[in-house]
């Protein structure tokens, strides 16, 4: 029955999907690719290469999962490609049999959202927390107090995103409850957290996140760090929290969901990404950190003109969760927002 | 040949029947399955019978581990029916005006005056909301123009109930505007003069005479509102701010960060049956009044 659903999908897809060869089609987090890499790419190989975003890891997930997608390349954050494995909704392409594999800085290799490093290469990584405007906002950001038990002027001005899994992933690291708790007790101190939180919460969304904190409709909003970055060096008064609490790290990884149609295009897209030279480009366009061997003086975003790339306070990747754990954290959101 | 010719409301139908079958009826099916089936570990389902999507509406496991009644989902569909309805109801408020002044224009002003209430369905949807975005937002027209008199100084209109009315409003109205205006057009003026004729006042001509005579572009206006009303996910959570969730995003979240599609389908089809309850009264309603109309004509 599965399969019927899976088939009449594919049959209504198939006279829309690209099947030509010489494409690619990526479904990889909105704006994350550099243009003109991919039009080197496209260049180079010949290939037409369509681009299509998402915003959170739920939404590639789900479209996986709803049957073939019609997609070459995707990049899930670590606790999602964890997920993906384990459902077995992308391909083992011996990742590690690939050049990029050798060119993996070795601090991201073989961890255990893929041991054998068989069905992923690591593209960017970084961490999830508050940034600010600091025309609105010029206290301290040492702490991840300021904006769970917010005061003026922060109390009202804070928004967070419309996702539970990187926000509730923060509130744990100030309460020290662990990732992926299965304690009702625990989870019911994060409830509490975030409920006595939202009457200074203005909003709950993950769209538009630039524009709300630079127009300081917000003076803080739950964010990533290279998009603060971004934005901060082409001139908007922003900073980045490195509160001692911690920060929630990611790191997002090319896979080849099943079906992929361009598999070639796909190994070859994989490989481009990963040459030195490549990769840097993208880490200046992206700026998020790369786990890619890079062209050292080429690394637009150093140390000292990036700090927040280069967190001096405790990182927490976020984890796989359990349906029990998971279950919690959905009931913490949704009692947060019924 | 009599028999092709009997068969032709089948087969020239044919099209239409495909169109419904496969783009309506096949997918609420397949929703109405997944609603019955057991969720996934991750998101996903597997085809085992399960009631568990529709009792989670209900009853949910409390933080003390134990089966509980849990209103909270029946208070997220209790405000979205709330909204769908006040959204409605400020429509009709706006648009009976509308499309009465627009009904009493000259031909050619009348339909240069449809072509602008049509216009806005040329933009994008998310680009109207955004429009609002801006207007609302801090430093944006509306609260630098009430700053010239004086009144609140620095606010912004973002992020409350209210701004998600506003947007809700302003995209509905021309599904409101446009079935009034056609009923109001076909009205026959001289029975308004015969009501006056026969001394009833302005409100009596309204209330006996217009609103019975436009009451099918009333209610079908009313309908093409208040049902996407029903399931709007944009405007709540980018005008109101996503504080209180509403059945669309309740739905969303299910198929997302809540890996609960089964449960999330569920939801969709009480949200669907309470539509189909509401669609079936007024048809009804409609039904009865055509049939008393024959029965006095």
């Amino acid at each position: 029955m599965k399969n019927l659903f899976t088939a009449s999908v594919l049959a209504l897809c198939a006279a829309t999907a690209a099947k030509a060869e010489g494409q690619l089609n990526l479904y990889v987090w909105a704006e994350s690719f550099s243009p003109e890499l991919i039009e080197k790419f496209s260049k180079e190989h010949d290939v037409k290469v369509n681009v299509d975003g998402y915003t959170s890891n739920e939404d590639l997930l789900t479209k996986l999962q709803a049957g073939s997608s019609g997609y070459d390349i995707s990049t899930p954050s670590q606790h999602f490609l964890r997920i993906m494995i384990d459902e077995g909704l992308i391909q083992n392409y011996e990742a590690s049999k690939l050049k990029a594999y050798e060119l993996i800085d070795p601090r991201w290799k073989n961890q255990w959202w893929d041991e054998t490093q068989s069905y992923s290469i690591p593209v960017a990584y970084g961490t999830a927390g508050f940034a600010v405007n600091t025309n609105e906002y010029t206290g301290p950001l040492d702490s991840l107090s300021y904006f769970f038990e917010p005061e003026a002027p922060l109390a009202g001005k804070i928004a967070m995103l419309s996702y539970p899994d990187e926000v509730v992933g923060a509130a744990q690291l100030y309460l020290g409850v662990p990732f992926c708790s299965e304690d009702s007790d625990e989870m019911k101190k994060v409830y509490d957290l975030l409920a006595a939180q939202k009457p200074s919460v203005a909003a709950y969304s993950s769209d538009n996140i630039a524009s709300r904190l630079a127009s300081g409709e917000v003076a803080a909003h739950f964010w990533w760090d290279g998009e603060e970055l971004k934005a901060r060096v082409n001139g908007a008064p922003f900073a980045y929290a490195l509160p001692k609490e911690g920060l929630v790290g990611w790191i997002d990884s090319m896979v080849i969901p099943n079906g992929a149609p361009n598999y070639e295009n796909a190994i070859k897209f994989i490989e481009f990404m990963s040459e030195p030279e490549n990769a840097t480009e993208q880490m200046n366009y992206y700026a998020h950190s790369s786990p890619m061997t890079l062209v050292a003086d080429k690394v637009v975003y150093t140390r000292e003109k990036a700090p927040e790339l280069y967190p001096e306070v405790p990182v927490e990747f976020s984890r796989t969760c359990s349906p029990a754990a998971q279950d919690l954290v959905n009931r913490v959101w949704t009692q947060l927002l019924q | 040949m009599r028999r092709l010719t009997h068969n032709l409301p089948f087969w020239g139908l044919l099209p239409a029947w495909l169109l419904m079958g496969f783009a309506l009826i096949l997918p609420i099916l397949i929703i109405a399955a997944v609603s019955l089936a057991t969720r996934g570990s991750h998101g996903g389902f597997s085809w085992d019978f399960n009631l568990s999507g529709y009792s989670q509406i209900l009853f949910n496991e409390g933080w003390s581990g134990e089966l509980e009644f849990t209103p909270q989902y029946l208070l997220i569909i209790g405000r979205t029916y709330l909204l769908a309805g006040l959204t409605t109801l400020i429509c009709l408020v706006f648009a009976l005006p509308v499309a009465w002044y627009i009904s009493r224009q000259s031909p050619g002003m009348r339909a240069l005056l449809v072509y602008l209430v049509t216009l806005p369905f040329w933009v994008s949807m998310i680009l109207r909301v955004y429009a609002w975005m801006i207007i609302l937002g801090k430093d944006g027209p509306l609260p630098r123009f009430l700053e010239n008199f004086g009144l609140a100084p620095g606010t912004s209109f973002m992020f409350n109930d209210g701004a998600t009315l506003v947007a809700m409003v302003y995209t509905c109205m021309p599904l409101m505007v446009l079935p009034i205006y056609a009923s109001i057009e076909k009205l026959d003026l001289t029975l308004i003069e015969a009501s006056h004729d026969l001394h009833g006042n302005r409100l009596t001509t309204f209330r006996r005479v217009i609103l019975p005579l436009t009451a099918p572009g009333i209610i079908s206006g009313a309908i093409l509102v208040f049902v996407p009303s029903l399931g709007a996910v944009l405007e709540p959570v980018l005008m109101g701010g996503g504080k209180q969730m509403m059945m669309g995003s309740l739905i969303q979240l299910q198929f997302g960060g809540g890996r609960n599609w089964p449960f999330g389908a569920a939801i969709a089809m009480v949200l669907m049956g309470l539509v189909m309850l509401l669609l079936i009264f007024t048809a009804l309603r409609a039904a009865r009044r055509q049939a008393g109309m024959e029965a006095t004509a």
